[in-house]
Parts: structure tokens; sequence; C-alpha cells
């Protein structure tokens, strides 16, 4: 299992290039990252994973996109929206990630996204920068969202990713700090290793239940 | 008042913490107030009053922060929660916690001591922008775009800049 980030956006996005996050992450304890619109690579041991971030699309043009990006490898990242949105984006194929639920609406995750994340095998991304930099309702409303979220999760057991949204070094978190946020979500620490095992999870090609051996 | 006795006073514990970006001025005070807000707006004043917190030593770019023992984990999920002093962003890094201030001074020095040696190569090229080298560690670089306005500060490593 690899502990990964699962959103960082390095330069241009950000102020800290994709080898320096490399770097800090290596000091961080992380083994890889999920950096948006950087080609994938192994920067100073850490792996680099390719990401893709679809937000502000309608559905017919994530559709389209995901299409394009599909056999690049990249990791699929999208922003969660309403309800309608959410569920159609998890049927998917080749969705990974749907990310920036504390930032959707109320009702934009309920059970029945819960079941369908759960059975396409798509991971629901906890993205720790509320938390980070959040202050007052902010906070409280994404920790809130949060914990409604890791509800459904021990119900329906879909896969989750853990991610700090750095755009500089100075916004990356240890793996001991991360764990130390998630437990004001009521995370213990198997659930974050598990967390962050989460892309491996959601990336690698399912495994059969059944092997046909000829 | 006078002096309580040593049995009769409080445990504490000294949490050691490094701030980046390297060479951030830090006034004492300041940091206080940013850590103070960040205990009280996570945990809460009750919380806070529990906790403690003050800065007693800033030096050699690490701080070193009093809680009130068994309170170490609060202190340090309010620490990774720092982003800001002063308008001046900046990240305190975690290093050890300990019951006194020496073993944490002892650890700062030992720190320097193993710190990788290296200096900038002054200025360079980073994407086709030419760039001041504030600081240097090893393979770490921070920069600064040249120029009269959006010098901002970058951080990149050793391979991305291109010398003149």
């Amino acid at each position: 299992m690899k502990i990964t980030d699962a959103a960082v956006f390095p330069y241009p996005c950000g102020d800290s290039s994709v080898r320096r996050m490399a770097l800090e992450a290596e000091t961080l304890g992380l083994d890889s990252l999920v950096a948006v619109d950087v080609p994938s690579g192994i920067c100073e041991g850490i792996e680099i994973r390719s990401g893709v971030l679809l937000r502000d699309l309608p559905v017919k043009d994530v559709i389209a996109r995901v299409r394009k990006n599909q056999d690049t490898g990249a990791v699929m990242i999208v922003n969660a929206r309403d309800n309608g949105f959410n569920r159609a984006v998890l049927s998917l194929k080749g969705v990974h990630i749907l990310r920036g639920i504390h930032a959707a609406e109320k009702t934009a995750f309920d059970h029945v996204t819960a079941k369908m994340a759960a059975d396409c095998g798509v991971a629901l991304d906890i993205d720790l920068s509320p938390l980070i930099f959040g202050r007052g309702i902010a906070r409280q409303r994404a920790i809130h969202r949060y914990r409604d979220m890791l509800v459904f999760e021990r119900r329906f057991e879909f896969p989750l990713t853990l991610s700090t949204g750095a755009r500089s070094v100075l916004d990356m978190r240890a793996t001991r700090e991360i764990t130390a946020l998630c437990s004001l979500l009521g995370m213990d620490i198997p659930d974050v290793e598990k967390a962050f095992g989460g892309v491996g999870q959601v990336t690698s090609p399912p495994v059969p239940s059944v092997r046909v051996i000829p | 008042m006078s002096t309580r006795p040593p049995t009769l006073r409080e445990n504490r514990r000294y949490v050691l913490t490094r701030v980046e970006p390297a060479g951030t001025v830090i006034d004492q005070k300041e940091l206080y107030y940013t850590i103070s807000d960040a205990v009280t707006s996570l945990w809460g004043d009750a919380m806070a009053a529990v906790i403690m917190a003050a800065v007693v030593a800033a030096e050699e770019g690490h701080v070193i922060v009093r809680c009130r023992r068994g309170s170490e984990k609060e202190l340090a999920i309010a620490l990774s929660t720092v982003t800001f002093c002063r308008n001046v962003r900046l990240a305190l890094r975690i290093i050890a916690a300990s019951g006194t201030i020496e073993s944490l001074r002892e650890r700062i020095r030992a720190g320097a001591q193993n710190a990788p040696e290296g200096t900038g190569p002054g200025e360079g090229i980073f994407n086709k922008t030419p760039c001041s080298v504030l600081y240097c560690n090893g393979q770490k670089l921070d920069v600064i775009e040249k120029g009269f306005k959006n010098t901002n500060r970058l951080f990149i490593s050793r391979d991305d800049l291109e010398l003149p």
C-alpha cells in the first residue's frame, strides 16, 4: 500500500514545482502524489501520478473528457455538484475519485450515491484543506459533511482517499498530521491507513472473484 | 505570589516545531497570538484553557510551544492548522515533544549539524523567468521572481533551475 496524497496542484496552479513537492513529500512520509495537470513519473523516489480534475462541467463534457483520458493512465477526479450530477458521474466508467463533497449542496451525497460509489468502485475524497484553512462555520460544516459521509462509508464500504489540495509545499502535511486531522472526523488509524491506499485501490484493475484457469 | 513547590506545579510539555519557509522572521508575540487563535478556533475556549499553549522560545528557525501535559495531541492538531502569521505565509512542522526545553534545544543543535550544506547558485531561470535564490537546503531552493511587480516566492528544486 502506498501512502498517497490524492490531490496536489504544482506550478503553475501553485507556487511549488512538482519536484519540490516530491522532495517535501519524502520528508513528510508520503510515497506518492496525485499531481493535477502534470505528467506521471518518479521524482526523488516519490511516484507522481498524473491527475485530471474536472470541475464546473456539464455531464456531457465530463463523459467526453473521461473517454479522452481513459487510456492515458491519469487519475480522473471530478468535483462533486448536485445529487443528479454525482449519480451520473459515479456511474461513468473511468472516473476514479469524486471530490469536494464538503462544498457541494447538503443533499449531494446520500445513501443512493454511497451505494453507487461502492458498486462502481469510485472513491470519495476527503479534502483536508477546509480543516486546515477554514475557520468557524466553514470548518464546522466541512467536519459535519465528512462525518456524515463516513457514516455511509461504514455502511456501504466505498473507497476513500485523502488529499491536502496543496498548492504549495507549505500546504502539504505529514502523515502524522493528516492522521491527527482525520481524528477530528472520527477516523481511527486503520481507517486513515486504508484511505491513504485509496488511490491505488481505485486505479488498479479489479481482481475478479472467479478466475478461469484454462 | 510565591513560587509553588515543584510537586504542586502543573506538568508541562514542550513541542518543538520548525518554521517553514526557512528564513521567516518570527515575532514570538505575534506567533503566540496566531497559535492561540488556532487553538481557540479549533477547540474552543474551554479546551484552550486546558491546553494553555504558549510560545516559550523562537530561535534558529524553530519554535518551542508549551502546553499542559496530556494535551500535546490537541496542540499538534491546532498547530497543523496554522497557515499565516500576520499576513506572512508559514507552516509549522512538528519535530518532537519533550518534558524539558533543554532536550529540545539539543535536538535543534543536532539538526543544525546534520543539515545538508550547500550554497545556491545565486540566480537562475525557472520557467523562462529570471529568479534570485533566497534560500538553499540541499536539493531544495526557494527563489524569488525578479522584477518590479508579481515577485512571488517560488519553491523549486535544483533540477528545476536553469543557470543563466
